[in-house]
């Protein structure tokens, strides 16, 4: 492996916090972890090291860490604290902030309606079980409107705005 | 007490009779519900929550406020909004720079948020607050001679300093105690603590791993068990504990994968003598067995 490129500061752009540098790569974040039987593996230990390392490229093409479950498992059981669960966001935040092929697009579903699926539109099904209409965003465009007007300050949005714009 | 009921969007939307049982149930244990009208997706971990700090935790903000201005704590059911919800005001309430921030993005919605309002999850409501007695004495039909199995949700395990409630969060017992409280002998297995695994992108990665994941389990409560039910109470373990077993069945030419799945409310509901056509009626795997025993 190369070093010489990578970046040694780079944790401090993904992951501010020097619980990182407790790490002793003992594997204990992997024991349970559902998503380190996939393929391929989510091997939290690894996305340690490569954010500790600098590995800048291997890791903004990285899509494990979208496959954790956010059991956090991990976050009770390492026990140098370094709080992965945290670290699997935070390296999903860094790279949803450099590649916008990596932003999800459940937060334009959220955007639009307030939820990632149709919420309160199965109002027969609910009848039929003796359930009250839902008071839901979706159903209130006043409030709704400025839910998306706060978004609108938010980097994500703002800096992705294109993805938002009603057609 | 009152508490406002955090829906979440797979509950109401796919699985009402979860929402029709815990709107049941709740009340006549002396738990009245408020309505979080204009809530917003909890935000989910795999949206906001993986984007950056401000829509995360102003979308957190956004569902806090509504419950803070009533004056009243969540309660909720999915273990997903749940720790969301839990860890967005965890980080809100420890760190007086996000929650300025927060306020400075609510403040333009003509909303605020101090911290004020607690998030609890549904089975620690049931297990602290109603208790197994009142339980006990509520019921009219008994889950007797019946065994059941215990999934506990992750979210609501760990992490413990943050989401938890039990005494020792790798030895949980909240729903195996108000299970047995139904009269159901709840049996343990070697796989228990292991996660459903339906939650977050491992399944939609990995569908082949993500399937032999839980099939470890399935096996372990059919081997290990005799397992007449599993009880959870977290949609996301409910559906995919439940769509699995057809799954596998189809994968494997078998019917051996044929355990229904009941979040604990619904089989509350069922005890205190409640339709099972409203609050138990949408499943893939037939819970006649246990029904028609009541």
């Amino acid at each position: 492996m190369d070093f010489s490129e990578s970046d040694k500061d780079l944790w401090k752009q993904i992951y501010n916090t020097k619980d990182l540098l407790y790490c002793l790569n003992c594997s204990t974040c992997l024991s349970g972890c559902p998503a380190s039987h996939g393929d391929p593996p989510l091997l939290v230990r690894n996305l340690a090291r490569m954010v500790v390392f600098g590995l800048e490229d291997d890791l903004l093409d990285d899509d494990t860490p979208w496959a954790c479950v956010s059991c956090s498992r991990c976050e009770e059981m390492c026990p140098m604290d370094v709080k992965p669960f945290e670290m699997i966001l935070a390296i999903r935040k860094w790279q949803s902030a450099n590649d916008e092929t990596r932003v999800p697009p459940s937060i334009v579903e959220i955007y639009k309606r307030g939820y990632t699926q149709s919420v309160g539109t199965n109002t027969k099904l609910r009848k039929s079980l003796g359930l009250p209409e839902l008071q839901t965003i979706t159903k209130m465009p006043q409030m709704l409107k400025l839910y998306q007007q706060m978004l609108m300050k938010t980097p994500v949005v703002s800096e992705n705005d294109y993805m938002f714009n009603e057609e | 007490m009152e508490l406002c009921l955090f829906l979440g969007c797979n509950t109401p939307a796919i699985r009402p009779d979860v929402e029709r049982a815990i709107r049941a149930t709740m009340p006549e244990l002396g738990v009245d519900l408020a309505e979080v009208e204009g809530y917003v997706c909890c935000p989910a971990f795999g949206s906001f929550p993986s984007t950056d700090d401000d829509s995360h935790l102003a979308s957190s903000g956004w569902n806090l406020s509504i419950a803070e201005a009533k004056g009243l704590d969540i309660m909720v059911q999915c273990g997903s909004c749940y720790s969301s919800l839990r860890m967005g005001l965890d980080h809100l309430a420890h760190d007086d720079l996000k929650l300025a921030r927060v306020n400075e993005l609510l403040e333009l919605t003509g909303r605020k948020l101090e911290c004020k309002t607690a998030v609890r999850h549904v089975s620690e409501i049931l297990y602290n607050e109603v208790g197994v007695e009142k339980i006990s004495r509520t019921i009219k039909k008994s889950l007797e001679g019946l065994h059941g199995v215990i999934q506990y949700p992750c979210h609501t395990l760990f992490p413990s300093e943050i989401v938890g409630f039990e005494e020792s969060p790798r030895q949980p017992k909240a729903l195996r105690v108000l299970t047995e409280a139904l009269g159901a002998t709840v049996e343990s297995y070697s796989r228990e603590l292991q996660c459903c695994g339906g939650a977050g992108g491992f399944s939609s990665s990995s569908p082949a791993e993500a399937t032999a994941f839980t099939k470890t389990k399935l096996d372990a409560i059919i081997e290990e068990t005799k397992a007449d039910f599993i009880v959870v109470s977290c949609i996301t373990c409910l559906m995919y504990l439940d769509n699995i077993q057809k799954k596998l069945n189809e994968a494997e030419n078998t019917d051996k994968y044929n355990i229904p799945v009941f979040d604990y409310n619904q089989l509350l509901a069922l005890c205190m003598g409640f339709d099972p056509k409203q609050v138990a009626s949408i499943c893939t795997i037939p819970r006649n067995l246990v029904i028609d025993r009541l």
